[in-house]
């Protein structure tokens, strides 16, 4: 049964519309029209219809925002009001802390400091026990709120390495030097041979250096200072690492939390870098909760 | 109905003329509603426009596709809240032209990334990702650092924009060019800027480096502002701005990034 | 004046302009002077060409008792060359996403560039060619009539690749309004939008000239997509340039209503350029090659006037949960859920028309092309519509679903149907008997199926995963995975991804060097039937 129309050689057949398309349609119809009624939709001019059921998506978000951190005050509000630690003495509460701090850390931190917060170029490894700024949890938790060298925290903790190079305070040999003999604090082997310059540089670390690094080169944890002696460096241990910071000079940023975590979360922070330290030393790293 | 449709197919203009009609209810109605509603775009007397710098990183970002990997618009998601912040509001974008919501993550939410991260890290960071994140798999823009920032044209760009509604000033057009470099030369005269744009017009040496102003300043001077144009999605009773982990713990933070 | 005067004087005026391009944008050390020297470049190559044969003598008058060919054979060679540096490019952004320093560190190669040469390469030059070659050789046949003249199919045919070529060139030289489907720049679009009133009356023209009373269904799908997609085009695209002598310009919306504005046009780009068109050769060239009549004009009706009402009510689907008020979602979301009656009417009614001629299918990879492209379209408008329900959505938005979903459509239902559609028209237009190695037909068929699926389900899994995981809570009730997490878990999917487009971008190789060897090989088949001239006149309007 065809239409009777050809257009080069194509027929169209007059089949009538199926039932079943006429089913669908109604029934999305229907559909749609009683999502109409329930939701709002449709525009009049400067409003438009609200729906039955008054949905706001806005509301609905802040509502269950709101009812999911009263389901987690259960052990986030003792987390809050215990010290520190008395949480880490607290299986129950540790294993939500591990749960909450990866994903808290992963999404906030792990840019700078790793995934497994073990560092980068530039950003101190968190994990190996060894605190630019102290390891205690408070001592710790001000450097998450404040940050060092924020631009936006006023209390921020400030660190300054200045670029003794650029800035003309000594000359490039001096720079050369003092940078063999900071390598070989760490790395007594590097002595070997350089010792007229390692020699000069401990001069000059002696009258421009202690005063941060302190006499041993051991660094202050008031002034964030790093230790020089030991082999955890922020920025590299290699020579040319060592001559471009003395050289060019350190600010490193790490941001103020203050304004975009929580206490609580700050706090939870802070409990999962002592225990993820902890792991690590125990060897238990590889084993630790995702 | 198949009658009426025997004689419309016979003329080819009145087919042509019924496709139009046909096609141009839904958006007429869907489209010009948004611009009669009052409560579409909520209003913030005190949001901010891009300073000439910000505009230029704007448009950097444009050009390099981060649109194609980034979006900018925090849904209204529990876990979209949680992760990254306040949910986006149409304020936030009403000087966006054009909106940059995107409609695909291969990468983070940036809607909220001003301020998350030092502009040293950002400087590292699109220089090569993975020299900051291992894993990432981001691409590198190292030449960003390398090109000088075209200044002289953004007088232009500015009267463009205002052309298209956004309220630049006589003045924010004729010192556009220079706007541009003080805010990313801290040590030069920036008190013209700062009181075009405002107190908390953000001045630093972005890339790191004083001597030039770079397209690698102007992106990061951009990035570190997205979220901060306007406060009105932290305003706590909008709604999920004080949600944090325990409620007792609000008033300290605004949100879960 | 004759039509190779005209064509001289447009591609003069088209010179000079690109020469003022290219001047404007030195002074102010913009690239819109690269794109000068490419509109002045264009114009004089495609000059050389002219005049290569303007002193040639006219072709007698008997041409005008054919139809008008040549410019479809154009089409058909562009769009598999488009095809294959659209994704080619689109494998290497495959693998830049699981090895992302695979490529070179340059501006113009990087992700952000690259992707949108290939969705632009894809869509506007494989398909828009293949629309353009098509809907001529197809409102010829349906009307009974040659085109009205020579010049304006050749102009909107080489203007479209101009508009193509600044496109793409433009993304390499970091030219964009960011707009996804409508990245080109504001002389670019208003350069698209002259080439394409004139597409729009060359059809109307040629439809006037027609020699069958009744406009065939597959006419109305092609000019509801010419009409719609100048629409969309002129609307979402309006904008303020910063300069005349620069790229950069700024959209005239802002923020929610922008965003509305360029969903409704990306949704129904997707309708109008990647469906409507693509259902107009859908039904001319299946029911051709079956050999079988349309199985319901009825159905045909309601699916077309379907589409066209409902799709343009869906946009709002690509906002759910945004900052867009809350009733566009509601209207999106519930257009969406009718939408999709109208389309499996559409790929039902194809679907049928293969009764009777299922041996057909079996035996010809040709014919199976085009089966497997209305099945792939049913297959993703429903899924499309399930992805616009808001619950849903919430999930499948931002991620690798989405990707998924695109390309079911993209190469399971708009590649397959061209590539169909182009096997079985090569031989017709250059009078073959066959295509050169219908056993290569096979072979293509079967890449580019088993590269659609290794896509699809790999962009299905990674999509899911990554939904879900960033919407995973864990017993303490706070998110399970970080962000990284989430990208970490994505590597394997996007190398098996890369697989997928890899096997499908050989398959069209295979295709390109088929059609090759048919236009090489010299004529046997005898001269069909294939003219204007009708038996019978009927009467037109
Ligand atoms: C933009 C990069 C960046 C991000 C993001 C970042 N940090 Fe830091 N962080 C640093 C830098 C740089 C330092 C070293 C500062 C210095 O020089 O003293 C640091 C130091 C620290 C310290 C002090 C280390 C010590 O040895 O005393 C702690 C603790 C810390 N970060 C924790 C965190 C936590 C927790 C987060 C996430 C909420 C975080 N960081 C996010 C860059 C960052
Ligand atoms: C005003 C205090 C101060 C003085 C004086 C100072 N430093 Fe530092 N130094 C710091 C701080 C703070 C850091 C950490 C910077 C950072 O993390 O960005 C640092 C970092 C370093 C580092 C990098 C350590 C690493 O782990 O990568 C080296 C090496 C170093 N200083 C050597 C010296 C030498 C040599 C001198 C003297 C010529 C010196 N410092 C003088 C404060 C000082
Ligand atoms: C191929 C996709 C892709 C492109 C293109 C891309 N990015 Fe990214 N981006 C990522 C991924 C993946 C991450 C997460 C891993 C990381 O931090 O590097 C990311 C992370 C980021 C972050 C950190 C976000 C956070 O909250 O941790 C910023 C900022 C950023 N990108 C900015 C940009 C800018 C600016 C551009 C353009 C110049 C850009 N991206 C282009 C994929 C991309
Ligand atoms: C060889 C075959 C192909 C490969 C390997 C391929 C690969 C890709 C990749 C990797 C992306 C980016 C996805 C992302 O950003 O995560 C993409 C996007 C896209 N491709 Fe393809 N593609 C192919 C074929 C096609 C075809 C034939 C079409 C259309 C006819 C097409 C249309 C698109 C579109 C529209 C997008 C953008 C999707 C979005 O923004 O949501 N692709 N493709
Ligand atoms: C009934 C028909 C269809 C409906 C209702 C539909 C619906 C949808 C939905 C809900 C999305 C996801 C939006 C988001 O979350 O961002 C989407 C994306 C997309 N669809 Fe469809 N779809 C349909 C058919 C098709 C077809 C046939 C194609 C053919 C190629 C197609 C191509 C695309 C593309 C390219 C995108 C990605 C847009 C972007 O984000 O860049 N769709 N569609
Ligand atoms: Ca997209
Ligand atoms: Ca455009
Ligand atoms: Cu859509």
């Amino acid at each position: 049964m065809t239409t009777g129309h050809e257009w080069n050689g194509i027929k169209e057949l007059n089949t009538p519309v199926p039932r079943a398309v006429w089913f669908f349609l109604i029934v999305t119809v229907i559909f749609s029209i009683g999502y109409w009624v329930l939701m709002p939709a449709w525009p009049l001019g400067d409003s438009y219809t609200r729906g039955l059921l008054g949905s706001d998506q806005k509301e609905i978000v802040a509502r269950r925002v709101e009812a999911a951190a009263e389901e987690r005050a259960a052990w986030a509000q003792r987390i809050a009001a215990m010290d520190y630690a008395e949480v880490r003495a607290d299986p129950a509460l540790m294993a939500h802390v591990r749960e909450d701090g990866h994903r808290l850390f992963g999404d906030n931190c792990a840019a700078c400091h790793g995934m497994d917060a073990t560092g980068n170029s530039g950003f101190p490894n968190l994990v190996d026990g060894d605190w630019l700024w102290g390891g205690s949890p408070d001592a710790i938790a001000r450097t998450i709120t404040v940050g060092v060298n924020s631009p936006v925290s006023k209390d921020t903790r400030v660190s300054q390495m200045m670029a003794f190079g650029k800035d003309g305070i000594l000359t490039g040999e001096e720079v050369m030097a003092t940078a063999d003999y900071v390598k070989s604090l760490s790395d007594p082997g590097w002595a070997k041979g350089k010792a007229a310059s390692v020699a000069r540089g401990k001069g000059v670390f002696a009258a421009n250096c202690v005063a941060c690094h302190g006499p041993q080169g051991k660094g202050s944890q008031e002034l964030g200072a790093p230790d020089l002696t030991d082999r955890n460096w922020i920025y590299g241990g290699d020579i040319d690492a060592i001559h471009a910071t003395i050289e060019n000079g350190r600010q490193g940023e790490m941001p103020a939390w203050e304004h975009r975590l929580s206490p609580a979360d700050r706090k939870i922070l802070v409990l999962y870098l002592l225990d993820r330290g902890e792991a690590l030393k125990a060897g238990a790293a590889k084993g630790a909760p995702r | 109905m198949f009658g009426t449709h025997y004689r419309i197919e016979r003329k080819s203009v009145i087919l042509a003329v019924a496709i139009m009609i046909v096609a141009s209810i839904g958006g007429l109605i869907e489209i010009a509603p948004l611009f009669t509603i009052d409560d579409t775009v909520e209003t913030d007397p005190d949001m901010r426009v891009y300073t000439p710098l910000e505009l230029a990183g704007r448009n950097i970002y444009i050009r390099e596709g981060c649109y194609a990997c980034h979006s900018q618009m925090i849904r209204t998601l529990q876990d979209e809240v949680e992760r990254y912040g306040p949910y986006s509001l149409a304020v936030e974008s009403k000087y966006d032209h054009p909106m940059l919501w995107g409609s695909k993550r291969t990468g983070p939410d940036l809607a909220r990334i001003g301020g998350k991260y030092s502009d040293q890290w950002h400087t590292a960071h699109l220089t090569n990702p993975r020299d900051v994140v291992p894993q990432s798999i981001m691409p590198r823009y190292g030449w960003l650092g390398r090109a000088q920032l075209h200044t002289a044209h953004l007088g232009d760009d500015l009267r463009a924009m205002r052309a298209v509604g956004v309220p630049y000033t006589d003045a924010m057009i004729a010192n556009a060019a220079a706007d541009a470099v003080a805010q990313a030369s801290p040590d030069d005269d920036t008190a013209g800027l700062v009181e075009r744009y405002g107190e908390e017009t953000q001045v630093r040496t972005f890339d790191g480096d004083r001597r030039t102003v770079s397209e690698m300043d102007a992106l990061v001077a951009y990035l570190q502002i997205l979220g901060k144009l306007s406060k009105a999605a932290e305003q706590p009773a909008k709604a999920v701005a004080a949600a944090a982990t325990a409620p007792a713990a609000a008033e300290g933070g605004q949100a879960r990034p | 004046m004759s039509e190779r005067q005209r064509g001289l004087i447009v591609l003069a005026v088209l010179a000079f302009i690109g020469l003022a391009m290219a001047v404007a944008g030195a002074g102010r050390g913009d690239p819109l002077q690269a794109h000068g020297y490419i509109v002045l470049l264009f114009s004089i190559g495609i000059g050389c060409v002219l005049l290569k044969g303007y002193f040639a003598p006219e072709p007698p008058a008997t041409r005008l008792d054919s139809y008008y060919d040549d410019p479809s054979k154009v089409g058909i060679v562009l769009a598999m060359g488009w095809a294959v540096f659209g994704m080619f490019v689109g494998d290497w952004v495959a693998w830049l996403l699981a090895f992302p320093d695979l490529t070179f560190d340059a501006a113009w190669s990087s992700f952000g560039r690259l992707r949108p040469a290939h969705t632009t390469g894809v869509i506007f030059g494989f398909g828009g060619n293949a629309l353009i070659a098509t809907s001529f050789h197809v409102m010829q046949r349906t009307a009974r009539a040659r085109m009205p003249d020579q010049f304006s199919p050749w102009f909107v045919l080489i203007g479209y690749n101009l508009f193509c070529l600044l496109a793409v060139s433009g993304y390499f030289l970091g030219i964009t309004q960011s707009k996804e489907y409508a990245e080109p720049e504001w002389y670019a679009d208003i350069w698209l939008v002259i080439v394409w009133v004139t597409y729009l009356l060359l059809y109307l023209r040629t439809l006037a000239r027609r020699k069958e009373p009744h406009i065939y269904v597959a006419n109305w799908y092609y000019l509801a997509f010419i009409l719609v997609v100048a629409i969309l085009h002129v609307v979402n695209n309006l904008a303020v340039p910063a300069s005349f002598a620069g790229a950069k310009s700024y959209s005239a919306f802002a923020g929610v209503q922008d965003a509305m504005t360029q969903w409704w046009y990306g949704h129904n780009a997707v309708a109008f350029f990647l469906t409507a068109g693509f259902l107009g050769m859908l039904y001319y060239y299946l029911p051709k090659r079956a050999e079988r009549p349309i199985y319901s004009y009825r159905m045909s009706i309601i699916g077309f006037w379907g589409i066209t009402f409902f799709y343009m009510w869906a946009g709002s689907h690509h906002l759910h949960y945004t900052a867009l008020p809350q009733w566009v979602q509601t209207l999106g979301m519930t257009f969406s859920v009718m939408l999709i009656v109208p389309s499996w009417i559409a790929a039902a009614n194809a679907l049928l028309t293969l009764n009777g001629a299922w041996h057909k299918v079996r035996d010809d990879a040709t014919l199976r092309f085009m089966m497997m492209a209305a099945i792939f379209y049913g297959l993703s408008t429903f899924e499309g519509s399930f992805m616009a329900i808001r619950s849903v959505n919430s999930l499948s938005h931002y991620t690798d679903w989405t990707i998924g979903h695109v390309h079911a459509g993209a190469m399971g239902w708009v590649a397959l149907i061209t590539f169909g559609s182009i096997y079985a028209l090569v031989p017709w237009l250059w009078k073959r008997e066959r295509m050169y190695s219908p056993a290569l037909v096979e072979v293509h068929f079967w890449l580019a199926l088993a590269g659609t699926l290794v896509y699809v389900f790999a962009m299905w899994n990674s999509g899911i995963i990554q939904g879900l995981m960033w919407r995973t809570y864990s017993d303490s009730g706070t998110l399970t995975y970080s962000f990284l997490d989430s990208m970490v878990a994505m590597h394997p999917y996007y190398v098996a991804r890369a697989v997928g487009g890899l096997l499908f971008l050989i398959g069209a190789v295979v295709g390109c060097y088929n059609i090759w060897m048919t236009i090489r090989r010299p004529s046997g088949a005898e001269a069909t039937a294939d003219t204007p001239l009708p038996a019978t006149m009927q009467p037109a309007e």
